[in-house]
């Protein structure tokens, strides 16, 4: 199971922030307990390594602080990390720390892994080849909860959506039914500039949106909306309809909100 | 726990400032003034100057070895956020904390070592067997509260300011703590400063062993104030930090 979630409640729920009222239970304890006992593993956004050690020893070291670590071989394949073992922790570029990083959250095979924007700065090639990681260590059996800004990568990786606006959970289920939940869907042409006619007016047409010529429909009914443009005497071009994308449902829900 | 304290001691073991400041440079400067002032010369405790010299640098060893395993090393892992990582893991903070505190213990005991065995080799330096398992037991306890003055350190002031701070210290409370020179060849009331300091007092019980004299009193005295007053500082500084729990 992968769950996207936002960053600010991570670090409650790691116990590192107490909150100002109720409490934050994982797997039926307080947080703090739950990672004490080992459950629990995390890759904070910006957090370092253990300076002045090789990758190799940093790695043990944070094995034998679990109850039960995953064997270093299988740590070793998942996080792809052959070649690094001897190398300075302080001689790693960024794509290669943060494969250590990712390494040392699960070193103690936990049953909850929390990432806190883990692709921020990775490249494209980087962020594939991590994703790929997280759903073999996902396909483990394991809990995956990540926060991340980039809502394409929630799209892609997650089987369940939480959307936090202004601390208010907006949305909750997997990407498809919080997409489909709006039934809208994209009509997409363009249009010369000047058009006598509303666009808002045509059928179906929930809310518009315009860049220059390219003109994008938000619809109920792409059906009906196709066929008034048809009638309209509009001169339009490179006509598209398809579905929203998790990115245009986030902002119709933040737009419901105001 | 031990795996955590093992890799904290190796890599203190193979930091570049410990070597050369904790453990190279009171060899050296033990070399230089023996050699200057002769093995046979007395000084103002009345112990030979290669005797008493020894007891200042094993002091002065000793202080930088848990001050570089202690401020700076905590200041810089605040700031990369090693600390933060290390708290979503099952070693609890008070564990890391005595871990940091007994790998600076660990790492004072090489430097006191290696300082007696130039002291031997050099100068022939020769105590019964009881007086060298006294002299560094009790030298290596007074090293606590400097240990615990360099995890306050750590955990008040940033990376920046860490260092040069720590390193300001050790100098100041060895030239003024009478390491360099006798407290007895300064004016009086540099005396009285240096007497209240920890590096005086931690080499003042080392006289005070190896010149056989029973009261220790004073020296006890003032290692207990820093002592408190250490620990306080130390468990505030570390407090307040956990509190932000951002750094």
């Amino acid at each position: 199971m992968i769950y996207c979630s936002q960053a600010i409640s991570l670090t409650y729920r790691l116990g590192l922030l107490d909150p100002d009222q109720g409490q934050v239970q994982v797997y039926g304890r307080p947080a703090a307990h739950a990672v004490a006992a080992g459950l629990v593993g995390a890759m904070l956004q910006d957090a370092g390594l253990m300076p002045g050690v090789r990758v190799g020893e940093l790695l043990a070291m944070v094995r034998s602080l679990y109850p039960r670590p995953l064997p270093l071989d299988d740590l070793v394949g998942v996080a792809d990390l052959g070649s690094l073992l001897r190398r300075r922790v302080d001689r790693l570029s960024g794509g290669q720390a943060q494969r250590v990083r990712f390494a040392a959250a699960i070193a103690g095979d936990p049953q909850l892994l929390v990432l806190d924007e883990p692709t921020a700065a990775m490249d494209v090639q980087a962020r594939r080849n991590f994703w790929q990681q997280i759903r073999a260590f996902a396909g483990r059996g394991r809990t995956v909860l990540f926060a991340t800004h980039y809502l394409h990568e929630a799209d892609d990786a997650a089987d369940r959506v939480v959307v936090i606006a202004a601390g208010r959970k907006i949305a909750d289920g997997s990407p498809s039914a919080i997409k489909a939940s709006f039934g809208d869907r994209q009509v997409r042409f363009t249009v010369d500039p000047g058009s006598p006619v509303s666009l808002a007016a045509l059928a179906g047409v929930r809310a518009v949106e315009q860049r220059g010529t390219r003109v994008t429909l938000h619809s109920s009914d792409p059906d009906a909306t196709v066929t008034s443009l048809v009638g309209s005497g509009l001169q339009w071009s490179d006509l598209e309809v398809g579905g929203l994308d998790l990115e245009a449902s986030f902002l119709q829900l933040l737009g419901g909100q105001s | 726990m031990t795996g955590f304290v093992t890799l904290e001691m190796r890599r203190s073991l193979r930091d570049v400032r410990y070597l050369v400041i904790a453990v190279a440079l009171p060899i050296g400067l033990y070399l230089l003034f023996a050699g200057l002032f002769g093995s046979h010369g007395q000084r103002a405790q009345g112990l030979p100057q290669s005797v008493e010299l020894m007891v200042a640098m094993i002091a002065y060893g000793a202080m930088w070895a848990v001050f570089s395993a202690t401020g700076p090393r905590i200041a810089h892992e605040r700031a990369i956020g090693w600390t933060r990582q290390l708290r979503v893991t099952p070693l609890t903070p008070a564990s890391a904390l005595a871990g940091k505190l007994g790998t600076a213990l660990a790492v004072a005991l090489p430097a006191m070592l290696l300082v007696c065995l130039t002291a031997v080799l050099s100068h022939h330096v020769a105590l019964s067997a009881a007086q060298w398992l006294t002299l560094l037991t009790v030298m290596w306890a007074g090293v606590l509260p400097l240990a615990l003055l360099g995890l306050a350190i750590g955990y008040l002031v940033t990376e920046e300011i860490a260092f040069p701070l720590l390193m300001a210290l050790y100098f100041a409370f060895g030239s003024l703590g009478g390491l360099w020179m006798p407290l007895s060849a300064m004016p009086r009331a540099m005396q009285d400063i240096g007497r209240a300091l920890p590096s005086n007092g931690l080499a003042e019980l080392g006289w005070r062993i190896v010149g056989g004299q029973a009261s220790v009193s004073t020296a006890v005295l003032v290692l207990a104030a820093w002592l408190l007053g250490s620990a306080l500082a130390a468990w505030l500084a570390y407090r307040r930090r956990a509190r932000m729990a951002t750094s």
